[in-house]
């Protein structure tokens, strides 16, 4: 089941409606129903992959009380061993075996051997395995660096496991503050629920009306480069910056919104990466659950920036190269995310990685100066520029891409290809980016005004937008469904 | 929680209400025409309508139809003389046409290329051929005023039945529940951008719960021996619509398209001498599209190819005088 789906606005008012009406003040029935509702939601997809999810939970309850009932480090780290090579294991075998199959006949292909390929798996990559094994491992973490005391409630844990808003694309939650919240009686709270009912309809407006709309412009630009000009491809890149935005954001204030609906407050995952004035704050801004779990689980443990600068640089390459390889089984990804710390490097070594950490683009001031302007669109340029690799099928129509964009330094119209005005979409983006940054000082308020009246306004714009940009010919899952 | 429902509720019928008031300034869907049977049986547009047919999200495709006395969409009246020389075009949607300007038709086309020519366009969307023999045999005195006739038939669609009835799923439509939903314009622009199609996907899901779908098996297990008997029925049904309601062979032309039709077919319109014109090979040759985007109908382009293979088969076969 997906958020842009029918089922799931069907389903969402029943289980409110169960939570609210028939479990409420009931903590274990409340629970039990998400969790429930939670296998609902992701058996709905395919019911085979629950066991999964089952395994996960089950192998890292254990580890976690395992962890906490022994003082010995060795054993202790032995655990945690346990639920890493297992989660890990999980997700090499079902995301990336035959990428590594075929990483290996390639690699001896180039020394000279031919082998066939005879361990090819046909392996269907179970939705959300990437986000609920990091989820899971968090929690083992946690509890070997006795940040959090494990739980001893089964169905508690298996409900921070599986929690359906955000069990298949995030955000990658931290046990401290989701089993946290689950373990705890919760409350029907009026303002929680309008703001989540806020977001969700502002996540709906940008999977819809921006990713959705854009998504067959995307497609049609990398799928045909050979035949379009730059002008026509840098278009091309500069539109999926958006779509991905749009999509992956999108994704998570519904999910935001979604959990509010039952009492739960999620992390917030994007923070208006748009408007980041280096890659430093692209990286606090983007995602920012993954990069939270990178730093404090694989930057932090490899010494982060308090041991020298030149294995703070290494830190930061292994931290990016990994995170580029979870994004997927593809060499596209991890240069990607080479491309990210080689980005990086250079604002951390000018010291210049934490400067904006506690501010937004035009703090102060209704306009963002110039300088500002310049940075931010630097910043764009060169995080448009890295979403070529993400893109693209194969490292070589990614250079390809790039070598086009270069020597065939052309312009021509592009014309939709489904026949619709690109003015259109132009306009749109226009006004989408000058309303983020309208809002860009509270990612989890995206309609705050004073006046009922301008809200209403404003949510009828929404709803009209996803009315005029609704097409039903296009493909609407979520980017990071894959992933 | 009262609180949450009623401002919900006080919200969603806002919007819908100022939706339905946009939807309703900006045109931005389409109208639909009241259709009815006439006196004689024959199933057509209420006459003297005019209206905006809308294709697609955001007015994509936006045209205006105007159905004239005889009850179809045409910038003229049909009134066929002796004197005169007209021509008819019976079809389906494409001859319809409201996917364009009704100045801008095919028929309109022809006449802007040949000199001294009426062009009546009978054209009805869902029309199929026994709807079409039959109009034509319900009107014989008006068509026989007309010196020829060119009529529309795709083999695979309009050939399922060998008798004329009038088609209850079209006239269902007319039901004063379809009128009334017709009136909310935020439900026609809804179920035109597809909207519904989710509902209906869901609807079909849950009542076929546990079933094989049988369109689906049919469609894949044809054999050739079914296919071939499926045609043969269609060439039966033929057969029967041009004995039940008569067939000028020397006055009336079917306008095919080869690639869509079988070669068996062909065949027997060759061997019982019924004269076709087949503009498949000049929709091949053009560079630039020949359909809209949106759906399958001819664009502009499509419409001028038409309007010239009718135009030259005309001047081929009447008289030079008729090319302007």
């Amino acid at each position: 089941m997906v958020f842009n789906s029918l089922e799931f606005f069907m389903f969402l008012p029943m289980v409110f409606v169960l939570y609210w009406f028939v479990f409420n003040k009931h903590l274990k029935g409340q629970n039990i129903l998400l969790l429930v509702a939670s296998y609902v939601f992701y058996g709905l997809w395919d019911w085979r992959f629950l066991s999964l999810i089952l395994l996960s939970t089950i192998v890292d309850y254990f580890v976690g009380l395992r962890i906490y009932n022994t003082d010995d480090s060795l054993k202790r780290k032995r655990w945690l061993w346990v639920s890493v090579i297992f989660n890990v294991g999980l997700l090499g075998f079902f995301k990336y075996f035959n990428f590594f199959v075929d990483s290996w006949i390639d690699f001896s292909s180039f020394l000279g051997y031919n082998i066939e390929s005879p361990w090819m798996l046909r392996i269907i990559l179970p939705v959300g395995i990437s986000f609920y094994t990091f989820q899971t491992m968090s929690y083992s973490f946690d509890v070997y660096y006795k940040k959090l005391q494990p739980t001893t409630d089964f169905l508690s844990f298996a409900a921070f496991v599986s929690f359906f808003p955000q069990l298949v694309a995030g955000p990658i939650e931290r046990a401290s503050n989701l089993l946290s919240q689950i373990t705890n009686p919760r409350q029907f709270n009026y303002h929680q629920t309008v703001s989540g009912l806020k977001l969700i309809l502002w996540g709906l407006f940008k999977k819809v009306v921006i990713a959705d709309s854009i998504g067959p412009i995307v497609d049609d630009i990398f799928a045909n480069y050979t035949a379009y000009p730059a002008s026509t491809l840098v278009l091309g890149v500069t539109l999926f910056s958006f779509q991905v935005y749009g999509d992956f954001s999108g994704y998570s204030d519904i999910a935001i919104g979604t959990a509010k609906l039952f009492g739960i407050e999620l992390m917030s995952n994007f923070k208006f990466p748009n408007f980041s004035r280096n890659v430093a704050e692209y990286w606090q801004r983007w995602h920012v659950s993954l990069s939270t779990w990178f730093r404090h689980y694989v930057y932090i443990p490899l010494g982060g920036s308090r041991v020298s600068k030149l294995k703070s640089v290494r830190n930061i390459c292994i931290v990016f190269l990994i995170s580029g390889f979870w994004h997927g089984a593809n060499w596209t990804f991890v240069f990607w995310g080479g491309f990210h710390a080689l980005a990086f490097i250079p604002v951390f070594l000018m010291g210049r990685n934490t400067i904006y950490k506690d501010s937004v683009v035009g703090q102060n001031t209704f306009f963002p100066s110039l300088i500002e302007i310049g940075q931010v669109l630097l910043t764009f340029g060169i995080v448009t520029f890295s979403r070529i690799f993400f893109r693209s099928e194969s490292i070589t129509d990614a250079f390809q891409f790039i070598k086009r964009i270069v020597t065939d330094c052309s312009y021509a119209p592009y014309n939709h290809p489904m026949g619709y005005r690109m003015i259109d979409y132009y306009i749109l983006i226009a006004l989408f980016v000058l309303y983020e940054y309208r809002i860009r000082k509270d990612e989890r308020a995206p309609f705050k005004f004073k006046s009922k009246v301008v809200r209403f306004i404003f949510y009828t714009i929404v709803v009209l937008g996803m009315l005029l940009f609704y097409d039903d010919q296009v493909d609407r899952s979520f980017i990071y469904f894959q992933f | 929680m009262k609180q949450l429902f009623f401002k919900i509720a006080i919200y969603a019928f806002l919007i819908l209400l100022v939706l339905e008031g946009i939807i309703r300034i900006f045109h931005l869907t389409k109208d639909y025409p009241a259709r009815y049977v006439d006196r004689l049986g024959v199933e057509k547009w209420v006459p003297d309508q005019e209206g905006y047919s809308v294709t697609g999200i955001r007015r994509q495709n936006f045209s205006k139809y105007n159905i004239n006395d005889f009850g179809y969409n045409s910038y003229r009246e049909f009134k066929p003389t002796n004197d005169k020389f007209e021509i008819a075009l019976v079809g389906d949607s494409f001859v319809e046409g409201f996917h364009q300007h009704y100045y801008n038709s095919t028929g309109k086309k022809i006449e802007n290329l040949l000199h001294g020519i009426e062009v009546y366009e009978f054209g009805y969307a869902g029309y199929d051929f026994a709807d079409e023999l039959h109009l034509i045999h319900k009107y014989q005195a008006t068509f026989d005023l007309i010196d020829h006739v060119f009529i529309g038939l795709k083999f695979e669609n309009d050939l399922h039945r060998g008798e004329y009835n009038i088609v209850p799923d079209r006239i269902k439509l007319e039901s004063p529940m379809y009128r009334s939903l017709r009136k909310i314009k935020l439900l026609v622009y809804l179920q035109n951008i597809g909207a519904f199609s989710a509902a209906r996907e869901l609807t079909r899901t849950l009542l076929s719960f546990g079933q094989d779908n049988p369109d689906a098996a049919i469609i894949e297990t044809e054999s050739k021996e079914s296919k071939k008997q499926r045609y043969l029925s269609y060439i039966s049904n033929f057969e029967s619509l041009v004995n039940t309601y008569g067939y000028n062979k020397k006055r009336y032309t079917l306008l095919i398209n080869k690639t869509h039709t079988p070669m068996v077919f062909l065949t027997y319109l060759d061997l019982h001498g019924f004269t076709y014109l087949d503009f498949s090979e000049s929709f091949q040759k053009s560079v630039r599209p020949t359909t809209l985007i949106y759906d399958m109908h001819w664009n502009d382009h499509g419409r001028d190819i038409i309007a010239q293979l009718i135009s030259q088969y005309l001047q081929s076969e009447f008289n030079d005088n008729l090319l302007k």
